[in-house]
């Protein structure tokens, strides 16, 4: 073997796994080009990325970005309030409309029913109260409709506030311990701040309801009114009240709430 | 019969009443100090020895006067906690007139006397400046005792009855 052979043997020796490894890498390298210079293998890659971080900034939205389009919408409308209204009024205008119209449709279509229910005995009450009074039998039922209803009643302790009973005609997630402590508080507010002569609140307004406070010795009822609220109705009301009271004393009524629950019920006009 | 109980914090502005409460109805504490106005009301819900009771919580706004205090918002209470700032001395004395006030109009009730914001003081040093039994000392902040006020509160309830 002559010494250049032997210096190329050397040199294979020495190098070859350099070599290899430079191939190795100059592959990799070649792959790497090739998925950058490709959309579709790029894509294929950097698509579920971007698709987390989007899914991720949706998420965030309303946190991160929620107070500052607030602001942005806040100054947006108190800088261009015409413009604001200008685009909104027809809108809402539209839909209040439409409202209006559905319930007026509702309204018409129960005041036909009920005028068209032949075989009832309130139809013939109503037309001879009509025929009486010389009110329109489509009067009557509009305030039959707007009746006063009980829709709950509430036994508190007074001072305390502490719920003794409450019944109520519709499945309501609202905590009754706290309105009653809630109402004890507001009632002693007024009645303190109005200490000239002694007088207790008597009605709350709020809204489409009338809560209507009837004090006794030593608890008060509170009843949650729908509709509107007369002074016949609550001269009613008030001797139901007096009724109950007269009849069941506070230390047995604190007895046994399933039983106080049954025993409200007479207070329920319907 | 009524398992209910009227419990009412009391104390000067700032002493942590509010958060006090916060911290046992729903586990929570901020630092922001946000004054309360009239009365809030909660509830909660523990079971001591076994039986079940139910707190409403009067969270009245802080008086440097206990007698300034609407009276018909302690009327029918059956539980006070009257809690002061071991860091402010000012409300805490006259803690003993104040304590006596409420054992003489309203002797039926319970009362414990709380030093809130022990995270913030030595406990030792602190003792050495108030002549007045202390019951529990809480942080809201740390929710230490927090727990521990309101079954006790309830254990006297029931021992009472």
């Amino acid at each position: 073997m002559t010494d250049s052979e032997k210096l190329v043997k050397l040199k294979q020796l020495l190098l070859n796994e350099d070599r290899d490894f430079a191939l190795q890498i100059l592959q990799k390298l070649e792959s790497v080009e090739k998925t950058l210079n490709e959309e579709e293998l790029l894509s294929e890659k950097v698509n579920p990325i971007i698709d987390k971080k989007i899914e991720t900034f949706a998420d965030e939205i309303p946190s991160k970005l929620g107070p500052t389009i607030t602001e942005a919408l806040k100054i947006q409308i108190r800088d261009s309030q015409d413009q604001v209204v200008e685009a909104l009024f027809p809108i809402i205008g539209k839909m209040i409309k439409k409202y209006i119209q559905q319930e007026m449709k509702n309204l018409s279509e129960s005041i036909n029913s009920q005028v068209q229910s032949t075989f009832s005995i309130k139809k013939w009450k109503r037309k001879f109260k009509s025929f009486f009074t010389g009110v329109s039998e489509e009067s009557i039922i509009l305030s039959e409709m707007a009746k006063p209803n009980v829709e709950q009643v509430f036994i508190i302790e007074k001072g305390s506030g502490l719920l003794i009973a409450n019944v109520s005609k519709s499945q309501e997630n609202i905590d009754k311990d706290m309105i009653a402590g809630m109402l004890t508080a507001i009632k002693s507010f007024v009645e303190d701040a109005f200490t000239k002569e002694e007088q207790s609140l008597e009605l709350i307004q709020y809204e489409l309801y009338n809560i209507y406070i009837q004090n006794m010795s030593s608890y008060y009822v509170a009843a949650v009114i729908s509709g509107s609220f007369n002074t016949e109705f609550k001269d009613e009301l008030e001797d139901k009240i007096l009724d109950f009271a007269s009849k069941h004393k506070k230390e047995k009524l604190v007895e046994d709430s399933k039983v106080t629950n049954k025993l409200i019920e007479s207070l329920f006009n319907d | 019969m009524i398992n209910s109980k009227k419990v009412v914090l009391v104390g000067h502005f700032g002493v942590g009443k509010t958060s006090i409460i916060r911290r046992f109805v729903d586990d929570v504490f901020t630092d922001d100090y946000k004054v309360t106005i009239g009365v809030h009301i909660l509830k909660k819900e523990i079971e001591v020895n076994g039986q079940k009771l139910t707190f409403v919580i009067w969270d009245l706004e802080g008086k440097d006067d206990v007698e300034k205090v609407r009276k018909s918002h302690l009327i029918g209470t059956s539980g006070f906690m009257y809690v002061i700032d071991p860091t402010r001395s000012s409300t805490y004395v006259n803690i003993e007139s104040e304590i006596a006030y409420l054992k003489s109009n309203y002797p039926s009730a319970q009362l414990l006397t709380i030093a809130n914001k022990v995270d913030l003081i030595d406990k030792k040093e602190f003792k050495k400046q108030i002549n007045y039994p202390i019951d529990f000392f809480t942080s809201a902040k740390t929710s230490k005792n927090v727990e521990e006020i309101f079954n006790k509160l309830g254990l006297n309830f029931l021992n009472n009855i």
